[in-house]
């Protein structure tokens, strides 16, 4: 039991149960009538909306973890949108190219990011900052206003590899929180990250190359915000300059309620889609609940402090034990 | 050294006074600024078009054309100042808050410069023209249409993005509207804060929640500037939404929406060039509220429709 309850994740399991149960409890339909909130139609629908943030909070946590931060992962979400949605509508690219082409510029965002802070050595929050601001305006200079329809030339009922459209997003998210998850506990680059950000120089006499693994974490990261910004051009059908504005700071709290540490050190890529399961569950309940229109980023934000205060004690307490 | 600086500070207001005259265009044409709310609404895209078109049909005349690159309203008024401060022959604005932009637009008429507003109105100021449409009464048309699908009963959802002073004018009007028909009920106005993406999720969630809902009513074209947003609501319920911007007819014509508002997209931007090149050879509109009017888009008529709107692009 003791070990069950080491399990890093096994708390933000936890929050997230008990906040499906008390909205499953809260919006009790009356009578006979189906339930709104608790049933498959709408884990799907939190599922689709939750994957656009949490692949991206997948990247987010890594960096975090390396004692690192990226604010970049919205604005190359709108970025890579717009370069799919342009060349696949204006281009008449083929979807895999244009995606692909999108894919590697998501990639050279991170790539500038990297360069930025491992050889330029400015800040991640300055480099990070600087490298929104360009996706976003290369972005605005691209559509001018516009948005390009992808949907219009997608056919009806299309589906990817034969996986509904839908359906798409989440798979990717779960597959790819697997695949970090496993490359950050089981293999040498995954304690490198965690090392760099618990003490960098330590790890730096412990013979890990500090300046290429923090390169790779913003890769990475920004890689994985391209993935976002391809499932949401793809399943919204839009790639539009200003969409998944204000997201980094979403994919950032969801890293965070899923237990990384701003200081570096702690967290986990499970974690931070559960932390974006978490948000997505809010999104979805509020707007089901008269009158909360208004109150949801009040909500949002008080989610935020009350889970990593409870975070924290939980884990003083362990430490204590 | 006295005198090198007296000849530089000369040169350099000669250079400002020359660059006030020249403009983009140069050859002493007219610099009218062209400010839409912001940059990334698709409906503003098409008012750039109207303007320029305008401008090139007049000759002397050059648009700036610029914006928040989102709906910023401090963001809006530091454009407009800095085209006060580089005393620009002309300015037409659509104000995201007319009243904190009053005092800003009196400055700009106060020291010569003609303002219009379009699309969005600071009617407090001192502007000396509006064009577009009345969103009091838009919103009342949105209403009875709401109303007559529904026959005069039902629930019924509102969508907004709080903060624009003519969304909330649009929303009053499809209120008064609604308040007289006791047996049709608001269950919720729902805030998108201008996100497609929250606007599909938010739709979809109260779906579920109220799976009898009668119609739902966007005062803004959210809900169908993406082909996928009404994805989720099922074939009984009524859609009712302001513009008509593609995609938003073919919406129409797959039974997804029944009643769309159109406003004069491309007239926004040339109605306001017009306007402010009039003013500039001292004729003043007979009054200062043009109501554009507003187009009425059902499936009886989206066929025309989209036919004038192929040849509007087309022009």
């Amino acid at each position: 039991m003791r070990r069950l309850w080491d399990i890093r994740e096994l708390s933000t399991v936890v929050i997230l149960v008990l906040e499906i149960a008390f909205f499953a409890w809260y919006l009790w339909p009356e009578g006979a009538r189906s339930h709104p909130f608790f049933n498959v139609g709408n884990a799907l629908l939190v599922l689709k909306y939750s994957s656009i943030y949490g692949i991206a909070a997948i990247g987010a946590a890594i960096v975090i973890i390396s004692g690192g931060i990226d604010l970049s992962p919205g604005a190359v979400i709108a970025l890579t949108g717009v370069v799919a949605g342009a060349l696949f509508v204006d281009g008449h690219w083929s979807l895999l190219a244009s995606t692909t082409a999108a894919l590697l510029v998501g990639a050279a965002c991170g790539a500038a990011s990297a360069v930025l802070v491992v050889i330029v050595r400015l800040p991640p929050f300055i480099a990070t900052l600087g490298v929104m601001g360009i996706a976003r305006g290369a972005a605005f200079i691209i559509t001018e206003g516009r948005y390009y329809d992808l949907s219009k030339d997608l056919p009806p009922g299309w589906r990817l590899l034969g996986v509904p459209l839908d359906w798409t997003s989440p798979l990717l998210m779960v597959a790819l929180a697997l695949v970090f998850q496993v490359l950050m506990t089981r293999f040498q680059w995954g304690r490198a990250v965690s090392a760099i950000g618990g003490n960098q120089t330590a790890a730096l006499y412990s013979g890990v190359r500090v300046g290429l693994v923090q390169a790779s974490v913003y890769l990475i990261s920004a890689a994985l915000a391209a993935l976002s910004g391809i499932a949401l051009a793809v399943v919204q059908g839009q790639g539009k300059a200003d969409l998944a504005m204000g997201y980094e700071l979403d994919i950032i709290a969801s890293a965070v309620i899923g237990g990384a540490s701003l200081a570096g050190g702690r967290g986990s890529v499970v974690g931070a889609v559960l932390g974006a399961l978490i948000f997505g569950v809010l999104r979805n309940a509020l707007p089901q609940i008269p009158g909360a229109t208004f109150y949801d980023r009040l909500i949002v934000g008080l989610v935020v402090i009350v889970i990593v205060v409870m975070d924290q004690l939980l884990q003083r307490r362990k430490g204590t034990l | 050294m006295k005198r090198f600086v007296c000849l530089a500070i000369a040169g350099l207001a000669l250079a400002c006074g020359g660059a006030s005259q020249a403009g983009p265009g140069g050859g002493g044409k007219l610099r009218f600024a062209v400010i839409p709310k912001s940059l990334d609404i698709p409906v503003f895209n098409y008012a750039k078009i109207g303007a320029e078109r305008e401008a090139a049909s007049r000759g002397n005349v050059g648009v700036i054309w610029r914006g928040p690159e989102n709906a910023d309203q401090l963001r809006q008024k530091e454009i407009l100042e800095s085209f006060i401060t580089q005393h620009v022959d002309g300015i037409a604005i659509s104000c995201l808050n007319g009243d904190f932009l009053t005092d800003t637009i009196n400055r700009a008429i106060d020291v010569g410069i003609p303002l219009v507003t379009w699309d969005a109105d600071a009617p407090k100021s001192k502007r000396m023209a509006f064009y577009g449409v009345d969103d009091l009464a838009a919103g009342r048309i949105l209403g009875e249409q709401a109303v007559t699908l529904l026959g005069g009963k039902g629930k019924v959802a509102l969508i907004t993005s709080v903060g624009a002073v003519n969304l909330e004018r649009r929303l009053q009007g499809v209120r008064e509207v609604l308040a007289r028909h006791p047996e049709v009920t608001i269950v919720e106005t729902y805030d998108i804060k201008e996100d497609p993406v929250r606007c599909a999720e938010i739709i979809a969630s109260a779906t579920n929640r109220y799976p009898e809902l009668g119609a739902w009513i966007s005062v803004g074209g959210w809900p169908v500037f993406t082909r996928n947003a009404l994805a989720a609501v099922p074939p009984g319920t009524k859609v009712i939404s302001f513009d008509t911007i593609p995609p938003a007819p073919d919406l129409l014509k797959a039974g997804k929406v029944q009643v769309l508002l159109g406003q004069k997209y491309f007239g926004w931007g040339s109605e306001s060039v017009r306007l402010l090149a009039d003013i500039k050879a001292g004729k003043l509109p007979p009054s200062p509220i043009i109501d554009s009017g507003v187009d009425v888009v059902t499936p009886a008529n989206v066929d025309d429709y989209v036919l004038a709107w192929k040849a509007l692009e087309k022009k």
